[in-house]
């Protein structure tokens, strides 16, 4: 016997946590469309971010401002990467680049952390986490809150891709780096933006995780939570990354009030890695990955 | 002809004669001059670390594999060695010590299928899928740490033959032989026939598949090997360095260190995986001792983790974009431009 | 020992221990005649791309012992259709016969077992691995015994690993690598790396080798001394010999027999003479309009 409306409120609670892990997700396809760079620190940009808002609004800076602040030392972050790390290895290979990102994920976490310390923060950005009942289902409210900042950031980024001159660059830069070099667009630049973006998307990740989960180290584990996601959509793909966060959401949710219990619980470290392989097994580029054609 | 295989036998023996020093001086020289304090917190550690680092460096240096899930495969060896001599009364030591790499190799293999059809970051992300799911597994069921609450085991007393290794020494010389006769078996094995196939797995799979190599019986030995030697590493790890083992121990950040090793080491060389291994287990030490003195009480132990990571960090970084062939090719052109400066006509020899 | 060596650059290269391939098949003339089993036989070979037509019927006989061009301007399908021959892709209609075995789609890993060997367009070399190395790796599938035989040296192991390091040693001298033959493959120049290559692909001595633009992006004179190398490869180690390339000039000269492709469509065969006074093929290379190119080519 199933109780459906159970059911529901474990799928719609899924999918809604789902979309937080699209958010992380994002940020990393952004990257990857346009550097080939899979950023293993994406996940301590969020933490930096947090951690750097959270201090702020502790130290009695209005909200407002901690957020512009914040805006602009993600900013400068994202350029200074780009200088020192990225630019020095531009032309090795991917792998070279990605575990380049794992010492930089070492250096902002510990950097945050020496920062602003390591105890945990509180951070209320002003929704109250109280469930709201909609024909018989509880929904939470931050959940929905969340979803549609993740909605409204996506759909701000869809019509600058297609309709601003920095945007139609990074698109022309996704699809052919050599091509978009030699029409004269400055790769340097259009990196800087990206990892620019990047860093915005940092930034309200790691405020609606925050609050949802405390401002603490732990946050740049999301990363560990993003990465099936992008297996399972693709990594160079932003409809790949909403849809896999949607599933994996759901996936892990229901795995884990419905199948969980017959392992004694905690299945949802793995279990969205698990459906992730067995998917890529199936399509060896995720769901929206692009299948790269071996030329010979 | 002539001239050119006394070139190519007077290196062989040249490399013969520089890992003999090394072995000897490995025995000879460190138990007698080696406190307690250097032997069980460097020496060992630094070990099974550096064996841990050559199983990875076969998968991911010399196979081109990348794996994320390093820790996972020590755990299935420390866990698999715990197991078995609480579970089978008298099994030797080196029997269970083989049998507990072959379980490991055994994991590897089955994590090492999806390398099969996907490649690069995919794979690399499949390979966290080992690491979440032995940590969780060994946490959760509790027949693994013999219904110890938190997973914890303590490690058996060691004993070959009636010779048992108890103390500092007798634990590092027991390290020592491990290592030292895994590390020459996969030498021997790296420039075989199957060595050679891993490097052109590595560097072009079509042609090599186009050339014959059986692409997936490669790809799956280096798994097998790779896990079998860390897998023993493990139980080095667990048994002979720290003698109390929690799941936890084998983490993400695990994994991390020893791909670490073997980037700032340098990748597809084994003795870059011993050079990485005691960088690693050094420079923390010497990281608390310069700040201890230079800041004392200032320099809290949180402070000095994160500084840690951060240099750390930072050194990966400088390493790939500096040195990419990792610390291993900075000795091998300084050792070059010695010798020829001593020696004039001589070739710069090529890093193995 | 092979010694080809004193060969001029352009003359012919009769080799002393020559093993097959009649004397009069390279000499103008005369034009071997296919086979009734052919070495290679390509039959309506057509292939896709999204949509996109990279070959249409292609049909391709190749004779025992001759050196058989491939031409045509860039995109005309010269590289996808090598790439089904070794089973890169998969044609969508058509036939592939090695002697007297028939695919559909050809299986990569199996042909060194129908003696197939390949070179490719963009240097395929194991960059890692010493010149000698690379070279032994070309019998990589000789060496069918476990990595346990391989450790510990078993009798058999180290009996397959002498004959391979005496084979991969004839290659190298006979393809002037000996000065080379420890360095690290990657580290080479360009043109030294394609005659690795060869080395790597001649040392199972194929019966069938199929070259991917072997000239590309090597200077004029590397060029001459590869193409020596090719005839020598044909002449000496008994190999037929296939082989792509946009550079007419040079093939003219070394090829039996040269088939010409354009938008996927092979537009002309025959011999080098033939081929020269085509007027299809002339139209292709001067870029005339190609609306009735295959009744110009029947």
């Amino acid at each position: 016997m199933v109780d459906y409306q159970f059911l529901i409120e474990v799928l719609i609670g899924g999918l809604l946590s789902g979309v937080m892990y699209s958010l992380v997700a994002i940020g990393f396809v952004l990257i990857y469309k346009t550097s080939g760079v899979l950023n293993f620190a994406q996940g301590a940009m969020l933490l930096f971010a947090a951690l750097t808002f959270v201090s702020l609004v502790e130290r009695g800076a209005p909200f407002a401002a901690a957020l512009v602040a914040t805006l602009v030392i993600m900013v400068g972050l994202g350029i200074t990467i780009e200088r020192t790390v990225l630019r020095p290895l531009v032309n090795q290979p991917p792998i070279t680049l990605f575990m380049a990102t794992l010492g930089l994920s070492y250096v902002i976490e510990a950097a945050a952390q020496l920062l602003w310390g390591t105890q945990v923060h509180g951070l209320d950005i002003g929704i109250s986490d109280t469930p709201f009942e909609l024909a018989g289902v509880l929904i939470s409210r931050f959940d929905l809150f969340a979803a549609a900042v993740a909605g409204a950031l996506v759909t701000v980024f869809a019509l600058f891709f297609r309709y601003t001159r920095t945007g139609l660059s990074f698109r022309a830069v996704a699809d052919d780096q050599f091509a978009a070099l030699a029409v004269g667009l400055r790769l340097p630049r259009v990196w800087a933006a990206v990892w620019t973006v990047a860093g915005i998307v940092a930034l309200v990740g790691g405020l609606l995780w925050g609050a949802r989960l405390g401002v603490q180290f732990s946050l740049s584990l999301v990363v560990l939570k993003a990465l099936p996601v992008l297996v399972l959509g693709g990594f160079d793909s932003i409809a790949g990354a909403i849809v896999g966060g949607l599933l994996i959401g759901a996936i892990e949710k229901l795995a884990e009030v419905y199948v969980g219990p017959f392992f004694g619980g905690g299945i949802e470290a793995w279990a969205a890695y698990v459906v992730a392989l067995a998917l890529l097994l199936i399509r060896p580029s995720g769901l929206y990955g692009q299948k790269p054609v071996e030329r010979v | 002809m002539a001239a050119l295989a006394s070139t190519q036998s007077r290196r062989v023996s040249a490399e013969t004669l520089g890992i003999g020093i090394a072995i000897v001086a490995a025995y000879g020289v460190v138990p007698l001059a080696g406190s307690d304090y250097l032997l069980d917190a460097v020496l060992t550690p630094f070990l099974a670390l550096a064996l841990a680092a050559v199983g990875l460096n076969v998968l991911t240096g010399y196979a081109g594999q990348v794996s994320l899930g390093s820790a996972a495969f020590l755990a299935v060896g420390a866990y698999a060695a715990y197991n078995l001599h609480l579970r089978i009364p008298g099994l030797p030591l080196l029997v269970d010590l083989v049998l507990a790499g072959s379980i490991a190799a055994a994991v590897g293999i089955v994590f090492g299928l999806p390398s099969l059809r996907l490649r690069g970051f995919y794979l690399a992300v499949s390979t966290l899928a080992a690491q979440f799911f032995v940590q969780w597994a060994l946490t959760k069921f509790g027949w693994f740490s013999n219904d110890n609450a938190s997973g914890v085991i303590d490690a058996p007393p060691l004993s070959i033959a009636g010779v048992s290794f108890t103390n500092p020494v007798e634990r590092y010389v027991f390290s020592l032989t491990v290592v030292v006769v895994l590390s020459l078996v996969t030498l021997r094995l790296l420039r075989s026939q199957s060595g050679r196939n891993f490097v052109a797995v590595r560097d072009h799979e079509i042609a090599a598949k186009v050339i014959g190599v059986p692409i997936l019986r490669t790809k799956l030995l280096a798994f097998g090997i790779s896990s079998f030697l860390i897998g023993v590493a493990g139980v080095l790890w667990a048994f002979a360095y720290l003698r109390t083992v929690e799941p936890a121990g084998f983490n993400l950040d695990r994994s991390f260190q020893i791909l670490f090793i073997i980037i700032i080491g340098g990748l597809a060389s084994l003795r870059g995986s011993f050079v990485g291994a005691a960088f690693i287990v050094v420079f923390p030490l010497l990281l608390s001792r310069v700040g201890a003195a230079l800041l004392g009480s200032v320099f809290d132990s949180g402070v000095l983790e994160m500084s840690q990571r951060i240099l750390i960090g930072v050194l990966i970084i400088a390493f790939l974009i500096a040195e990419p062939r990792g610390l291993i090719a900075l000795w091998d052109r300084t050792w070059a431009r010695t010798w020829a400066a001593v020696w004039p006509a001589k070739h710069p020899t090529i890093p193995t | 020992m092979l010694r080809l060596e004193e060969a001029p650059p352009d003359g012919p290269a009769h080799g002393q221990t020559r093993e097959r391939g009649d004397a009069n098949m390279r000499h103008g003339g005369h034009v071997p005649q296919p086979l009734a089993r052919p070495v290679l036989g390509l039959a309506n070979i057509s292939l896709t791309f999204g949509g996109v037509a990279a070959l249409r019927d292609v049909d391709l006989d190749v004779a025992q012992g001759e050196i058989r061009a491939v031409i045509g301007p860039n995109g005309a399908g010269k590289s996808s259709l090598l790439n089904v021959v070794s089973g890169q892709y998969r044609a969508d209609r058509g036939e592939v016969r090695f002697g007297e075995h028939a695919f559909d789609e050809v299986p990569t890993s199996k042909l060194t077992a129908h003696g197939v060997a390949r070179t490719f367009q963009n240097l395929a070399l194991f960059k890692g691995l010493s010149v000698f190395d690379n070279v032994l790796m070309g019998l990589a599938h000789r060496v069918r015994i476990g990595f346990l035989r391989q450790i510990v040296g078993s009798p058999l192991a180290r009996q397959i690993e002498a004959e391979n390091r005496a084979a991969a040693t004839e290659v190298i001298g006979f393809l002037h690598l000996d000065q080379v033959q420890d360095r690290i493959a990657g580290t080479l120049p360009y043109g030294v790396q394609k005659r690795v290559e060869l080395a790597r692909a001649l040392v199972a001595r194929p019966k069938l080798l199929l070259l991917d633009e072997p000239f590309a992006g090597v200077t004029l004179s590397e060029k001459q001394e590869l193409s020596l190398h090719v005839r020598n490869a044909r002449d000496s180690f008994g190999a037929t010999i296939v082989l792509i390339e946009h550079d007419i000039g040079l093939v003219m000269g070394l090829s039996d027999r040269v088939a010409v492709l354009n938008y996927g469509r092979k537009i002309a065969d025959g011999t080098p003479e033939e081929i020269r006074t085509d007027p299809a093929v002339i139209d292709a290379y001067l870029g005339v309009a190609h609306e009735d190119d295959t009744e110009l080519a029947a």
